[in-house]
Parts: C-alpha cells; structure tokens; sequence
C-alpha cells in the first residue's frame, strides 16, 4: 500500500461510495411482464411449443395411469368383456419404450425453443441491458427479468399443457373404457402424475433461460453505446 | 467555524468532479496491439461544460468512456469525485453509476416497454428510493423537460426530439454530479438537436451539474466551456471558451 492508496482510502471513506441495493423482486417481475406483453407473438409461439410437449407427457402418462387401475380394480366380468373387445391391452416393452422416446424428444425440441427464444431476446436487448446497468442495475437483476420472462411462459404452458393431456387422457379413457371407468378414476395416481409435468415444465424453462440469462448479466454497461449487434 | 471550515475542506475536495492521470489503453485487435490511449491527462471542475472532439479512430469514445466509468485503463488512473473506480467492486461501480453520473446516448435508449413516466423512475427505484416518491420525482423532472403532458406515453410514440428529453430527464433522476452524453444530437435535426443542445447548457446552470459531451457537431462548441481535441490517442489541445468564438468564426468562414 502506498501513500497515494491510503489518502484514497481516507477519500473513499469520507465520500462514502455507496453499494448498489437490489431492486425489489416484485419489480423485476413487473418488467418481466411488460417485456412478455410486448413480444406476445414470439411469446405465445415458445408457450404453444410448451403447451404441446407438456400435454403429451401428461396425456402419455395419465392414460397409462388410467389403464392401470382399471386392469387392477375392475371386477372380473369387466375385465374380461373389454380384453374381448381388445380395449384392454397391457403395452410391450417394446412399444413403451417408443413412447419415452418420443416423449423425450417433445420435452428436447420444447428445450431448444426455449433456449433459442431466450438468446434471440438477450441479443437484441443488449442496448436495453446495457442501460439498464448504466442506470445501476446489478447483474442479479438482470438474470432475474430473463429467468421470470421464461418462467411466465413455462407457467402458462405448462399449466394449458398439463389441462389438455388430462383432458384428453380423461376422455379417451371414458370413450374405450365406459362405465368400467365409474369410480376408477385414479385421482392420487393422476396427481402424482401431473406434479411430475410440473415439475418438468418447470426444469425446462429454467434451464432454458439459465445460459442466456448469464449471458446478459455479463454484458457490460458499455454495450448501450454500441451501434448494432 | 468548524463547520465552515469541513465545508471549505469538503468543496476543495469536490472542485475536480472528474481527474483522468496519464490514462492509457490498449485493445487487442486480431492480435495486434492498437493504442487508443497513450497518455491523456485532464481535469474537469465540477459545473463545466466540456465537449471532446476528434476524429473517429482519435480514441474520444475510449476516453469518453473512461471518465464515466464505463471502462477502465490499461494504465493511468480515473478518479470520479476523488475516487479512483479501479478500487471500486461491482456493486460501487452500480451504485457510482446510479448516483453520480447520467448517461445520455445517441441512440436514446429508452426502455421500449415502458412509458417516459416509467422510464424516468427508474434510475430512481434502482437507487433504493420508494416508488411514490420516485414517480412524482419523475413527473416533476418530466414538466422541467417540457413533456408534463406525455407522462404516460411509450418511447415509440414520440419523437426524437421528445425521446432525448425524456432521456435527459431519466439522467437527472438521481441528482448526478456529471451528465455523460455521447453523441446526444447524433440523431436529431438541425433544430431539435439545438434545443437539446440548449437545455444541457441550462441544465448546467440550474442543476450545477457537469456535463461531458463526445461530439462531432460544432453547434455544441459554442456552449462549451472548453473543447478537448483527441488526436491519435492524445490530447492535441484545450481551448477555453473566450478563444472559441473566434476558432467558430473562422471555421464558418471557410464554408
């Protein structure tokens, strides 16, 4: 430490440079919202592709649920009158596994959008995330408008989603099954089922926005004076 | 007494609001080394009006940016208030920039999604200040710039002219000690650029503010309390304001 170092200390002390506080959590989501509404468009394009990942897992998984209790707790006679009519089939392995693929796949091609909706955003707001940091906003609140942007459209998407797979699943199951299914209904089953899409709703668009949303946090104030991307 | 002399001590302290010592720079360009600062020393009392010129390649928008804190030299010290920001973390660095200094851009940079209203607050809500207090701050800011009657509409839906207003107001949000403002008539007519021009030079005088333009446009030489002439990355000349007038004249002769 040299003297130059100590009398800045002192400096530094009287003018007592302040730290920056964060904004609190319910404006971050306030602008998150504004942004959202905003480009409703593209939103609601990354929010279907989350609708129609989310409705298949829960349909996959819910009608399997359903088949499953009836083929346990129906009584005998039923039983027998819907394996008559080839409506009750317990799935191959083979056929199962298909299944996870494709399942697998939906949840990957909704990943990807999410993510590419979410860095398409960061590069086209470097302007407005570096302004922002030149008015004082700190990196944390920057990852915070990406994270809850994605996860609005992960709530909604996955919510519709989650609606649509049960109701198909439900459906279907009433059409195949008929009054089998009367008092079948598998409720803790089909719970446990749909925390399970929550679940991966949620992963999936967290994980989507995380990268871009470290990328923007990175970008230095400065980039509000650049000129184009 | 004692007061009176913390006081003297205090504004002593506070003449140079901006103190760049021998800054130097250098980028890596494909992996040559380019010099854009090779030792520029300056100092700006609090209440001045600079303009920084030179041509592009002159290293103005790297010094322009060193002396708000937007970037940090090779070599050299930056003291902002008498604080050098190479100590400073990033938290500092956040508050120094939401306190101290305004930014205003050429390209305006209003936060699309919000209104001017909104736009204006929010500096004020990043500075901790609660959001009643910061909105009737911002309307009040708003009526000083000229736009009382466009509080609630959104940046798109004004024009340039009124855009750089309602940027120059979100700069004062938080009574900085230096309005930064690169290029702040890159974007405007002949005309509005004048009235923006007009209304920094009056902010100078109201607020006591310091105001440090990058510019390339001469009407802002007249304003200015000294012009600062980059050249290949060194300070080429200083000229005063009672000189300028003069330098103006000849260069509209020779038109």
């Amino acid at each position: 430490m040299n003297k130059e170092n100590t009398i800045l200390d002192d400096n530094r002390h009287r003018k007592k440079i302040g730290r920056q506080v964060q904004l609190p959590v319910s404006n971050a989501i306030k602008i998150a919202w504004q942004n959202i509404r905003v480009r409703l468009g593209r939103s609601l394009l990354v929010t279907s592709g989350i609708i129609l990942a989310i409705s298949f897992l829960s349909y996959i998984l819910c009608s399997d649920a359903i088949a499953k209790n009836i083929a346990g707790k129906a009584n005998q006679h039923q039983i027998e009158q819907l394996q008559r009519d080839g409506k009750l089939t317990i799935n191959s392995e083979d056929a199962k596994t298909q299944t996870r693929w494709m399942v697998g796949l939906a949840l990957l091609v909704s990943f990807v959008g999410v993510l590419n909706s979410m860095l398409l955003s960061v590069t086209e707001r470097f302007r407005e995330i570096g302004t922002m940091k030149c008015l004082g906003a700190l990196d944390k609140l920057v990852v915070e408008l990406f994270l809850f942007e994605s996860m609005f459209q992960g709530l909604v998407g996955t919510s519709l989603g989650i609606i649509m797979g049960l109701s198909l699943a439900l459906g279907e199951g009433s059409l195949t099954y008929g009054s089998a299914m009367t008092g079948l209904v598998p409720v803790v089953g089909i719970i446990k089922r749909v925390g399970i899409c929550l679940l991966a709703g949620t992963l999936l668009t967290v994980f989507g926005a995380l990268y871009p949303a470290w990328l923007a946090a990175r970008m230095e104030p400065i980039s509000a004076m650049r000129l184009e991307v | 007494m004692n007061d009176r002399a913390k006081n003297s001590d205090d504004h002593l302290l506070a003449a140079n609001v901006v103190r760049a010592v021998d800054v130097k720079k250098v980028f890596k360009l494909g992996g040559e080394e380019v010099h854009a600062l090779r030792g520029c020393t300056l100092s700006i009392k609090r209440g001045e009006y600079i303009s920084i010129m030179g041509p592009s390649g002159s290293g103005k928008t790297t010094f322009f940016n060193m002396i708000g804190g937007l970037d940090k030299p090779n070599y050299g010290q930056v003291f902002i208030d008498e604080v050098d920001i190479a100590s400073l973390d990033a938290f500092e660095l956040a508050w120094l920039r939401c306190h101290k200094i305004g930014y205003i851009f050429q390209t305006f940079n209003l936060i699309p999604v919000q209104s001017a209203l909104e736009n204006v607050m929010l500096p004020m809500l990043f500075s901790g200040m609660p959001e009643a207090d910061a909105q009737d701050k911002a309307a009040d800011l708003l009526q000083k710039v000229g736009l009382g009657h466009r509080l609630l509409n959104k940046p798109t839906q004004l024009s340039g002219g009124q855009q750089q207003r309602v940027a120059v107001a979100r700069a004062l949000a938080n009574d900085p000690a230096i309005l930064l403002a690169d290029e702040p008539t890159g974007n405007l007519d002949l005309k509005t650029g004048e009235e923006i021009i007009e209304m920094l030079s009056g902010l100078k005088d109201d607020f006591g503010v310091t105001v440090i333009t990058a510019t390339h446009d001469h009407k802002m030489l007249s304003v200015s309390d000294r012009v600062i002439y980059l050249v290949d990355g060194r300070i080429d000349r200083i000229q005063r304001r009672e000189d300028l007038r003069i330098t103006v004249g000849t260069i509209e002769e020779g038109h």
